[in-house]
C-alpha cells in the first residue's frame, strides 16, 4: 500500500516536473545581487544587535561593482526609463507606461495619453507585471512534453501543415477576442493558406449575445462602445461594468464624469442596477433591485412594453400582463423616459433575446448614436458562442484536422462535462500557442510558447480607430517566440514580429491617418504616445428593426423549485475568467464586496443561510437538481444584499495553474495551508456553465445545497460589516460609527439648505501639548480620497503593493488577520435588503499632525517630517508593536516573519528605491516617499519649483476614478487645498484631534430624480 | 487560659520559642537533605521553565507571528504576563517597606520570602518587554547611551521608555533592601556552619558582621532608609505600568483611573501569591509555628481591603464611560461584558469581586486550605484581568472595519508557563539556600502576644551558639525602646 | 595597612588596564564602519595620475554624479576613449620611438600590462581591434563607498547644492589607490546636514534632517 501512494506520489513529481520546468535562472544584466543585499542587511542588522560577535569581524561582505562595457544609450544607472504599451491582461486594452530601472520592468502605471483608460489601470493590469518574472512561466517550445528547438518544432510542424493542406484537411485557429490588426492580417494571410481553415473565438466570461442581437437588430454583428459619460439615467441588469464587464477601467472613468458634483455644472446620473447578487457595481448604484436571474428577463420586456405605451408605440414582443411587475417597472419607465437620448440601458445576460430587449429600450430611448455607438464601436468583446459550438459539433464529428489554440483555455473554462479533453484526445495535430502552460496545454502535440507582453511587439484596437502600440520593455526572458512569429514562421517568413507589425501599418493602419506624413513620424509618434487614431474602417449597419421571434419567449431561465436555489456564476474582480489564478497578488487582493481572499465559496443571502442553517465558512456541497452532474464542496459566505433564492459562486478559481501556492507563505509550527484538500486554491465552478441553444449560460441553473457539517474558515481582511456596532453592544447615540458621513445631492446643491463648512480648517479647539512641535513652514504633503467616486475596484491596493515591496503572506496569515497591504480599503453595510447601502473607504496610514504613533515609539522609528510626513523607520524599529496598538486606523503593518524574497526571478519585480522590510519591523503608507524625494531632487537638479500634480502616489496614478488627489496642502493653488474647500470635505476621528493629513470627500446620495420636481 | 489579659492578644509566634529554638528551626530547612517533596516540585518547575525556554528560543528565531497576534491586536499574553508579574512583584515591598515602617510586627514572619518573591516576579516580568520586540537583539536601543548616528536619543515620550526605567529601578532598590535585610540571618548561618569554603563564602556575603551593638545600630539605620526609599516605589512602579496604557488613545485604556487602580490591583494580586506561597512553604517546611493563621488572617484582611478597591475600580470604570457620552468608551466596556470576550471578563469579576468577599468571614480566613483555594483563584482572576484590558480594549477599538479577535498559540502559552516555571524555579532555590524567616526580627517579636511575667522556658537541651543570644537582646531591646 | 597595600594594588591594577583598554579603543570600530577601506583593484586604475596629475574631471568617468543616484562607475568602454590611443607611459613610448629611429623601423605598439588588462575585458587585441573568437568579460571592480541597502543617498541633491566631491571622498586626486576617507556612518551624514542648513559658500540650501531624506 505505501509502495503503491510512493509511486504515486513519484507519478504526480514527474507530471509536475514535465508541466512546470525548475526555477530558471535570472537572465543577464539582473540585480541578482538585490536578494544578496537584503541578506547582508537582515545579517548586519541583528549582527549590529549582538555587537560583541562582530569583534571579528572587520569588513562587510565584499561588495562588486559591475559597470556596462559598452553603456546602452539613455540609461544611466538608478534612473527610470517609461514606455508605452498596451495591456493585455483582458481584452479592454488599456494604455500603460512600464516603468523600467536597469532595463527591467518594475512598475506599470496608466498611460494618460491613452483615450479609453485616461491614465488609469485596473488591479489586473496592475498586477499583470509579476506574470514576466513568473518562474513557472515555460521558456522553451515543446513537443510532447519535451523541451525542443525552435527549429526542430518547426520542421516538425510544417511538414504537418503541409500534409493537412494536400489532404484538404480542417484546420480550426481557437482564439479569444483578437483584436489585433497586425494580427489578424498574418492570422487571415496564415489562414488563407489552407482550404478548409476558419478562425474561431470566444470569451471565457462570454458577451456573444449582445453582438448577436445587434446582428439581429442591427444587421451587423458589432459591441456597441457604451458612453457611461454622457448618461444621465443608466438602468444595468446584472452588468458589473464598474467591476469585471467589457472594459471596466473606461467604464468607471466616464461613470465618474456622468457623476461629478465638483465641476462646473454638476452632473447628477442617476444609476439603477438590477441584480440577484450585490455586485462591485450595484454597490455604487443609487438604487438597487434586486431579482431573480428567472426575474430579469420579464422585468426587461415589461419595461420595454411600458416604455413602448409612453412612447405611442407597439411594442414588437408578446407580453403576458403582470401587474405587479408592470407596477414595479412604470416609475423606471417614467424616469427613463423623461432622460431619453441621455439614458442608458445595459444588460449583462448571455440571452440574445433578453439583449435584443436591451437594444429595443435604447433605441426607443433613441440612445442609440449618443449613449451607445455602433460606430466606432468597441472591439473588446468578438467571442462567439455559436461558432464555439459549430467547432464541438465538428470536433465531435472528428472533421478537425488541426486545432491550434491561443489565449483560451477551454479544458479549464468550459469543461462542459468534460467534453473537451475527450474531443481534443483525438484531434490529429493539436498546437498550443499560449503564453502560459494552460491546462489545454497539457492536450496539445507541439507547445509553442508566446512572449509575456512585456517582451512583445504588437497593436491592439479596443475601438475602432484607436489603435494601441505595444513594445518591448525588456529581452525575452526565455526561448519564447510570439504567435505572430509563429503563424508567419510556418508561412515561410521569418521576419520579427517588430518588422511584421511596422509592415502592417504602413501598408493598411498609415493610409487611414491624416495627422502625419511620413510613415516613420506617424510610426515614432505612436511608439512615443502609445495610441494612434485613425479613421475607423466605414462600418454600415443598418436602421434598428425588431421582430417578435427575436424577444425570445420571455426568459430561458428556469425559476427554481421550493427547497432549490438558482445558481449564479460570476466573474471576481482581480481572477475574472482565471487566466491570472496563478498571479499571488491577485489571489491575495482582497475581494472587494466580500474582502475575501485565496479561494472562492458560496455567497448566500443571510435569510438562505438561516433556512439552511449554515454560517460562514460552514463547507456546503453544490448539486445539480438532476443529481448526477457537476458537484462543488464550497465555504458558505453570507452576503447581505443577496436574492434569497441564489447562490453564487465566482469562476477561475480550482485551476491546476494555482497547484504553485502549496507552501506560500511563512512556515511554522502552527502555520496552516494555502492550498486546500486538492492542492489547489479554491474550486473550480466553470462545469456548471452550460452551452445551451449555442450559446454559453452562466447563471440559472437550479441546484441543492447540502450542509457537509465540515467547515473551512475563509480569509478574510475585514471580518466585521456593518458601519453600526452590534446591536446587542449599543447604546443609544452609539449605534453607527461616524467614519463614513454622507450628504444628499440637495444638502449639497440647494443654497438654502445650510451646509456645514468644509473642516480644512484645524478642527475644533486643538489644544496641543507640542503645540508648535510641526510649523509646516515649507510644503506640507496632504491626500483627499472622494468616497462618492471611490469604486472599490481595488487597483491602488495592487499598485501600492507593488510599487512598495509588500510581501505576499498567504491564506492562513491572512486568515490570521496579517495581511501587509498598505493601503487597506474598508466596505461598509447599512440598511437592509434592497435598501442596502455600501461605501468603499480606502484606509491608507493618515499621516496624522499630532500622531499617536509617534509619542509612544521608545527609539524613535516613527516621527514626523518637517513636510507633515509620518516616518517610517525600519532600521531604527525594534518592533514594540506599541504604535500598531496606538493608531486608531489600524493602518501600521507588522512583519511577523521574514517573508519570502528567495525568487530570484520573482525579485526583479521589486523597486530598488524602496527597502525591503525584514522580520520584526513595522511598515506603513509612506506617501510614497520614494517618489516624493525623486522629484524633489529632480526639480532641485533642474533649478525648477515643484509643480502641482507633479508627485503622484502609485494609488492615485492608477485610480480608474481619480477619486484620489494627492499634494502640497500648503500650495493654495494646489487641487488638495481647494477640495479642502468642499463642503463634502471631511476627517475620520475628526474628534480625537489627531489631525490627519488624508481626508475625505463625503458619500452622496442622490435621491430618485422623479420624487423631485425636475426631471 | 484564667487570666482574662492572655486572650487579648494571641502570641504571634505560636509554640513558646526560645531565640535559640528559632535559629534552630529555621536553619533546621537549610541543614536538612531536601525532601522528595522538593525535589519534585523543583524538577517540575525546571521542566516547566526549559519548555517555556524552547518557546522563547523558538519564537525569537522564527519571529513573533509565532504568537496569535494580528494587525489589531498588538500586545495580548506577551504584555498580561508582564503586568501580572510587575504586580505580583508589589506585595514584597510593600509587606517589608510600608509595614516596616508602620511597625507591624507580624511582617516579621513573611517579609523575607516576599521580598524574595518580588524580586524573582520582576525579573519574570522584565523578562517579557524584550521578548515580545519584534527585534530582542536590538533591545539596548531602549538605553540611552551616546553613539554615531547623530547621536540618536530616545524617545522620552515614551512611556516604555518610562517603564524601562521604573522597572529597573525597582528591581536594584528590592534587592538591595532584600539583601541587607539578610545580612544578620547569613552570620547566623555562617556561625553555624564549619569552616570551609561555604563558611568562607557565608562570612564574605554576611559583610563581617559581629553582631555587635554597632553593627545593630548601623543596620537599623540602613534598613530604615531603605524602607524609606522603597515605600514610594510601591506607588510609583505600577502607576508607570498604567501610563503604558493610560496615555494611549485606545478606548478602555485611555483613562485617568487606571494608575490607583493598577496599584491596588497589584497589592492585591501580589498579597494572594504571597498567602499561596506561605501557606505552601509552612506546611512543607513545617513552620507552622512561625506563620501562624494569625499572619494568614491579617494577610487575608489586607487582600480583601485591596480587593474592594479593584472591585470600586472595576464598577467607576463603567460608570466614567456611560458619563463620558464618548461612544467608543461606552462600546468598548459593553463589549467587555457583552462581546466576544465576556468569558474573561466575567472571570475576572469573579475571581476578583465575588470570591474574595469571603474573607470577611473570620472561619474561611482561619482555615487554611480554604485561604489557599482563595489566594490561587484571586491570581487566576488578576492575570485575566490585565488580559481583559489589553485584549477587550484593542480588538475593537475605533473603526469597524478594523475590528479583529484574539486566540494564543501554544507557543504563547508555553512561554506563560515558562515564565511561571523561572519563578518556581527560583523561589524553590530560595527556599533551599536561604532562610525563608528572617531569623533575627522573628526573634525580636517573640515576645508580642505573650504575658510578661510569665518566664521564657529555659532552653530546650540545646546548647545557645554564640552570636544569637546578643543579637537577639539587642532586638529585644530596640523593640521595648519604642 | 592591609587595606591600604589591598588600595594600591588595585590602583596599579586599574591604570595598566585603562592604557591598555586605551590602545584597544583606537582599534575599536563599529560593525559596518569601513573608514580607511582600501581594497586592491582588479586593475590598478591610479586617480593620483588621473584626477590628480591629468586633472580629469571627476564628472567625466563618474558621469552618473549630476543626473542620477548613483555617480557610477564608469562603463568599460569609457576608458578607451582615451586607452585607444594612450597605451603605455610617455616614457616608455619615447623610449621605443628612440630605439625604432635607431634601427629604422616603425615604432611597435606599446600596451602597458595594466591598459591589456583593460582591452582583454573588452576583447580587443594589442591593436584595439576586436580579435576574431575574442571573448569581452564584465570587470568586476571592489566597491569602497557602500551604503547600508536601507539608506538612500543621492548624488544629484549633493551636487546640485554645491558640495564638491571631496568632501565625502576626500582628496581622492592624491590617492594612488582609491580609500574611504570619512566614516559614511548616520552621525557623519547628520551633522554635516545640521551645520550646512547655513548654506554652502553662502547659497541657501535646505539639508533636510528629516529621517525620510535618507530612510524608505
Amino acid at each position: 500500500m505505501a509502495g503503491e501512494r510512493t509511486r504515486q506520489a513519484q507519478q504526480r513529481n514527474r507530471r509536475n516536473g514535465s508541466r512546470f520546468p525548475g526555477t530558471a535562472s535570472p537572465p543577464a544584466g539582473s540585480s541578482g545581487e538585490h536578494e544578496e543585499l537584503a541578506v547582508g542587511r537582515r545579517g548586519f542588522l541583528k549582527a549590529a544587535g549582538f555587537g560583541l560577535m562582530l569583534a571579528g569581524c572587520r569588513q562587510a561582505p565584499l561588495e562588486k561593482a559591475i559597470p556596462f562595457l559598452i553603456p546602452p544609450e539613455e540609461i544611466v544607472p538608478g534612473r527610470s526609463l517609461y514606455y508605452a504599451s498596451t495591456c493585455t491582461a483582458c481584452p479592454a486594452a488599456c494604455g500603460l507606461l512600464a516603468k523600467t530601472r536597469d532595463g527591467r520592468p518594475i512598475k506599470l502605471e496608466g498611460n494618460p495619453a491613452h483615450p479609453l483608460s485616461r491614465g488609469a489601470l485596473c488591479a489586473l493590469g496592475q498586477a499583470s507585471i509579476l506574470g514576466l518574472y513568473d518562474k513557472w512561466r515555460p521558456r522553451n517550445p515543446r513537443h510532447q512534453g519535451q523541451d525542443t528547438s525552435w527549429e526542430q518544432i518547426d520542421a516538425q510542424i510544417m511538414e504537418r501543415l503541409e500534409g493537412l493542406r494536400r489532404g484538404g484537411g480542417a484546420l480550426r485557429l481557437l482564439t479569444g477576442t483578437l483584436n489585433s490588426p497586425a494580427l489578424e492580417a498574418v492570422v487571415k494571410r496564415f489562414l488563407a493558406g489552407f482550404p478548409d481553415a476558419r478562425r474561431i473565438s470566444y470569451d471565457p466570461v462570454s458577451r456573444s449575445a449582445i453582438l448577436d442581437a445587434h446582428l439581429q437588430t442591427h444587421g451587423k454583428r458589432v459591441l456597441p462602445r457604451y458612453r457611461f459619460d454622457r448618461a444621465e439615467v443608466i438602468l444595468s441588469f446584472d452588468a458589473d461594468f464598474l467591476g469585471t464587464w467589457i472594459s471596466p477601467v473606461e467604464h468607471t472613468a466616464g461613470y465618474r464624469e456622468a457623476r461629478s458634483p465638483d465641476v462646473e455644472t454638476p452632473r447628477r446620473c442617476y444609476h439603477v442596477q438590477v441584480e440577484s447578487r450585490l455586485s462591485l457595481t450595484g454597490s455604487k448604484a443609487d438604487r438597487r433591485i434586486v431579482a431573480a436571474p428567472h426575474e430579469h428577463g420579464p422585468l426587461a420586456v415589461q419595461l420595454a412594453a411600458a416604455l413602448a405605451d409612453l412612447a405611442g408605440e407597439s411594442f414588437p414582443g408578446e407580453v403576458q400582463r403582470n401587474e405587479g411587475l408592470a407596477q414595479r417597472v412604470e416609475p423606471l419607465a417614467r424616469m427613463l423616459w423623461r432622460a431619453r437620448r441621455r439614458s442608458l440601458v445595459v444588460s449583462g445576460s448571455p440571452d440574445p433575446a433578453f439583449q435584443t430587449a436591451c437594444n429595443y429600450l435604447n433605441e426607443l430611448l433613441g440612445n442609440y448614436g449618443r449613449t451607445l455607438e455602433l460606430g466606432p464601436a468597441s472591439r473588446q468583446r468578438e467571442g462567439d458562442d455559436g461558432a464555439l459550438a459549430g467547432l464541438l459539433e465538428e470536433l465531435g464529428r472528428g472533421e478537425v484536422g488541426a486545432l491550434l489554440v491561443w489565449g483560451v483555455d477551454p479544458v479549464f473554462e468550459l469543461p462542459l462535462e468534460g467534453r473537451w479533453e475527450t474531443l481534443l484526445e483525438q484531434v490529429p495535430l493539436m498546437i498550443s500557442l499560449d503564453d502560459r502552460l494552460t491546462e489545454t496545454c497539457g492536450l496539445a502535440d507541439y507547445f509553442c510558447p508566446d512572449h509575456h507582453y512585456l517582451e512583445s511587439w504588437g497593436d491592439r484596437e479596443p475601438v475602432e480607430g484607436v489603435l494601441s502600440l505595444l513594445q518591448p520593455c525588456i529581452e525575452p526572458l526565455g526561448r519564447t517566440r510570439p504567435l505572430i512569429e509563429s503563424l508567419s514562421a510556418w508561412m515561410g517568413d521569418s521576419r520579427p514580429a517588430y518588422e511584421l507589425l511596422r509592415e502592417h501599418w504602413r501598408s493598411a493602419l498609415f493610409p487611414r491617418q491624416r495627422q502625419e506624413t511620413s510613415f516613420d513620424a506617424f510610426w515614432d509618434r505612436a511608439l512615443h504616445d502609445g495610441v494612434a487614431q485613425i479613421e475607423p474602417e466605414s462600418r454600415s449597419f443598418s436602421e434598428a428593426r425588431f421582430e417578435p421571434r427575436m424577444f425570445g419567449d420571455g426568459s430561458r431561465e428556469v425559476s427554481p423549485a421550493e427547497g432549490e436555489f438558482s445558481l449564479v456564476l460570476y466573474p471576481k474582480v482581480g481572477i475574472l475568467d482565471g487566466r491570472h489564478a496563478d498571479n499571488p497578488w491577485l489571489q491575495e487582493l482582497p475581494d472587494p464586496i466580500s474582502k475575501a481572499t485565496w479561494g472562492n465559496y458560496a455567497c448566500l443571502a443571510p435569510l438562505a443561510a438561516e433556512a439552511i442553517g449554515v454560517r460562514e465558512g460552514d463547507l456546503i456541497r453544490l448539486g445539480a437538481v438532476a443529481g448526477q452532474g457537476p458537484e462543488l464542496e464550497l465555504p458558505v459566505l453570507v452576503q447581505p444584499g443577496q436574492h434569497e433564492r441564489v447562490v453564487a459562486v465566482a469562476l477561475g478559481y480550482g485551476g491546476k495553474a494555482t497547484r504553485r501556492f502549496a507552501g506560500i507563505g511563512p512556515r511554522w509550527l502552527e502555520a496552516g495551508e494555502t492550498v486546500g484538500n486538492d492542492g489547489r486554491v479554491g474550486v473550480n465552478s466553470a462545469p456548471f456553465i452550460r452551452l445551451q441553444a449555442r450559446h454559453l449560460v452562466y447563471s440559472g441553473v437550479p441546484v441543492r445545497l447540502s450542509p457537509t457539517g465540515e467547515r473551512r474558515q475563509l480569509a478574510r481582511t475585514q471580518l466585521y460589516d456593518a458601519i453600526t456596532v452590534p446591536a446587542s453592544l449599543a447604546l443609544p447615540g452609539g449605534e453607527r460609527r461616524p467614519a463614513v458621513k454622507e450628504v444628499t445631492w440637495e444638502e449639497l446643491f440647494d443654497p438654502h439648505l445650510p451646509v456645514e463648512p468644509g473642516t480644512h480648517s484645524e478642527h475644533g479647539s486643538s489644544q496641543d501639548l507640542w503645540p508648535d512641535d510641526h510649523p509646516y513652514t515649507g510644503r506640507r504633503w496632504a491626500m483627499t480620497i472622494d468616497l462618492d467616486a471611490c469604486t472599490g475596484c481595488s487597483a491602488c491596493v495592487i499598485a501600492c503593493q507593488v510599487e512598495n515591496n509588500i510581501p505576499v503572506v498567504g491564506r492562513d496569515e491572512v486568515r490570521r488577520q496579517r495581511e501587509m497591504h498598505w493601503l487597506r480599503i474598508d466596505r461598509y453595510y447599512w440598511g437592509q435588503g434592497e435598501n442596502l447601502r455600501v461605501a468603499h473607504q480606502p484606509m491608507p496610514c493618515q499621516h496624522c499632525q499630532n500622531a499617536p504613533c509617534e509619542t509612544v515609539c521608545p527609539v524613535l522609528a516613527t516621527v514626523h517630517s518637517a513636510e507633515g510626513l509620518n516616518q517610517q523607520v525600519y532600521n531604527r524599529c525594534v518592533g514594540t508593536r506599541y504604535c500598531a496598538n496606538n493608531c486608531p486606523y489600524k493602518v501600521r503593518r507588522f512583519n511577523w516573519f521574514d517573508y519570502a524574497h528567495e525568487d530570484e526571478l520573482e525579485n526583479l519585480v521589486l523597486n530598488p528605491d524602496v527597502t525591503v522590510r525584514s522580520r520584526g519591523v513595522m511598515e506603513k503608507c509612506s506617501f510614497c516617499v520614494q517618489r516624493i524625494q525623486e522629484a524633489k531632487i529632480e526639480a532641485k537638479r533642474r533649478g525648477v519649483e515643484l509643480r502641482d500634480g507633479e508627485i503622484q502616489s502609485a494609488c492615485q496614478q492608477t485610480c480608474p476614478a481619480s477619486a484620489i488627489v494627492f499634494g502640497n496642502i500648503n500650495d493654495a493653488g494646489s487641487r488638495v487645498a481647494q477640495l479642502a474647500q468642499s463642503a463634502r470635505h471631511y476627517r475620520v476621528l475628526e474628534e480625537l484631534n489627531v489631525k490627519p493629513a488624508v481626508a475625505y470627500l463625503k458619500l452622496v446620495s442622490r435621491p430618485d430624480p422623479q420624487e423631485e420636481g425636475h426631471g | 487560659m484564667a487570666n482574662p489579659a492572655v486572650s487579648l492578644r494571641e502570641p504571634l509566634i505560636a509554640g513558646r520559642k526560645t531565640s535559640a529554638q528559632v535559629s534552630r528551626d529555621i536553619c533546621a530547612v537549610l541543614d536538612r537533605r531536601p525532601t522528595a517533596l522538593w525535589w519534585s516540585a523543583f524538577l517540575l518547575a525546571l521542566s516547566t521553565l526549559l519548555l517555556g525556554v524552547a518557546a522563547v528560543g523558538y519564537q525569537i528565531s522564527v519571529g513573533i507571528g509565532t504568537w496569535g497576534l494580528n494587525r489589531t491586536v498588538g500586545w495580548a499574553f506577551d504584555i498580561t504576563n508582564f503586568v501580572f508579574w510587575v504586580g505580583i512583584g508589589h506585595a514584597g515591598t510593600l509587606i517589608s517597606a510600608v509595614l516596616f515602617l508602620l511597625r507591624q510586627p507580624w511582617r516579621t514572619s513573611v517579609n523575607r520570602s516576599a521580598e524574595a518573591m518580588t524580586i524573582f516576579a520582576v525579573i519574570c516580568a522584565g523578562l517579557f518587554p524584550v521578548i515580545h520586540m519584534g527585534r530582542p537583539w536590538l533591545a539596548f536601543w531602549m538605553i540611552p547611551y551616546p553613539n554615531w548616528r547623530g547621536p540618536l536619543w530616545i524617545n522620552f515620550r515614551s512611556p516604555l521608555v518610562w517603564d524601562f526605567f521604573a522597572i529597573l529601578t525597582y528591581f536594584t532598590i528590592s534587592l538591595v533592601f532584600w539583601y541587607v535585610g539578610l545580612v544578620p540571618d547569613l552570620a547566623t548561618i555562617r556561625d553555624r556552619t564549619a569552616p570551609g569554603l561555604r563558611r568562607r563564602l557565608l562570612s564574605f556575603l554576611s559583610l563581617g558582621w559581629d553582631g555587635s551593638q554597632r553593627t545593630w545600630q548601623r543596620y537599623e539605620t540602613v534598613y530604615k532608609l531603605l524602607a524609606g526609599l522603597a515605600t514610594p516605589l510601591v506607588i510609583s512602579v505600577h502607576t508607570i505600568v498604567s501610563w503604558d496604557f493610560a496615555t494611549s488613545l485606545i478606548p478602555g485604556w485611555h483613562t485617568t483611573l487606571l494608575p490607583p487602580y493598577f496599584v491596588a490591583g497589584a497589592i492585591f494580586s501580589g498579597m494572594s501569591m504571597v498567602l499561596t506561597l506561605m501557606i505552601v512553604a509552612r506546611k512543607v517546611m513545617r513552620l507552622e509555628d512561625y506563620i501562624t493563621r494569625q499572619h494568614i488572617d491579617k494577610m487575608c484582611k489586607v487582600t480583601l481591603a485591596t480587593g474592594l478597591m479593584v472591585g470600586f475600580a472595576y464598577v467607576i470604570e463603567f460608570f466614567t464611560a456611560l458619563y463620558s457620552g464618548n461612544q467608543y468608551e461606552q462600546f468598548v466596556f459593553v463589549n467587555r461584558a457583552l462581546g466576544p470576550f465576556w468569558w474573561s471578563y466575567w472571570i475576572m469579576v469573579g475571581c476578583n469581586v465575588a470570591i474574595p468577599q469571603l474573607f470577611w468571614l473570620r472561619r474561611v480566613r482561619r482555615t487554611v486550605w480554604a485561604v489557599l483555594v482563595i489566594s490561587i483563584v484571586i491570581n487566576v482572576g488578576m492575570w485575566f484581568e490585565r488580559f481583559v484590558i489589553i485584549v477587550t480594549s484593542l480588538h475593537r477599538d475605533f473603526l469597524p472595519a478594523a475590528w479583529s479577535s484574539y486566540a494564543p498559540t501554544w507557543i504563547e502559552i508555553a512561554t506563560l508557563a515558562g515564565s511561571f516555571g523561572l519563578f518556581f524555579t527560583c523561589f524553590l532555590l530560595f527556599c533551599r539556600f536561604v532562610p525563608v524567616i528572617a531569623i533575627s526580627e522573628v526573634k525580636g517579636v517573640l515576645s508580642v502576644g505573650r504575658q510578661f511575667d510569665e518566664p521564657l522556658p529555659p532552653p530546650a537541651g540545646a546548647r545557645p551558639l554564640r552570636a544569637v543570644p546578643a543579637a537577639a537582646g539587642a532586638v529585644a531591646q530596640t523593640e521595648a525602646t519604642q | 595597612m592591609k587595606s591600604s597595600i589591598a588600595t594600591y594594588t588595585l590602583l596599579v591594577a586599574l591604570v595598566f588596564s585603562l592604557l591598555a583598554l586605551g590602545q584597544r579603543a583606537r582599534g575599536f570600530r563599529l560593525p559596518g564602519d569601513q573608514q580607511g577601506y582600501e581594497p586592491v583593484q582588479p586593475i590598478a586604475f591610479s586617480h593620483r595620475l588621473h584626477a590628480g596629475d591629468l586633472e580629469i574631471d571627476c564628472h567625466y568617468c563618474h558621469s552618473g554624479a549630476e543626473r542620477s543616484r548613483h555617480a557610477g562607475i564608469p562603463a568599460t568602454g569609457t576608458c578607451m576613449n582615451c586607452h585607444r590611443f594612450v597605451t603605455a607611459s610617455w616614457g616608455a613610448v619615447r623610449e621605443e620611438n628612440r630605439r625604432a629611429q635607431r634601427e629604422e623601423r616603425p615604432p611597435r605598439r606599446l600596451l602597458s600590462p595594466e591598459i591589456a588588462k583593460l582591452y582583454g575585458h573588452l576583447g580587443l587585441d594589442p591593436n584595439g581591434e576586436m580579435g576574431p573568437g575574442s571573448q569581452a568579460s564584465p570587470l568586476s571592480w571592489i566597491r569602497i563607498h557602500s551604503l547600508p541597502d536601507f539608506a538612500y543617498f543621492d548624488h544629484r541633491a549633493h551636487s546640485v547644492a554645491g558640495l564638491g566631491c571631496p568632501t565625502c571622498h576626500g582628496p581622492v586626486e592624491t590617492m594612488e589607490r582609491v580609500r574611504q576617507q570619512e566614516s559614511l556612518s548616520m552621525g557623519w551624514c547628520v551633522n554635516c546636514h545640521r551645520q550646512t542648513r547655513t548654506g554652502i559658500q553662502g547659497a541657501p540650501v535646505e539639508a533636510s534632517l528629516d529621517c525620510s531624506t535618507c530612510h524608505y
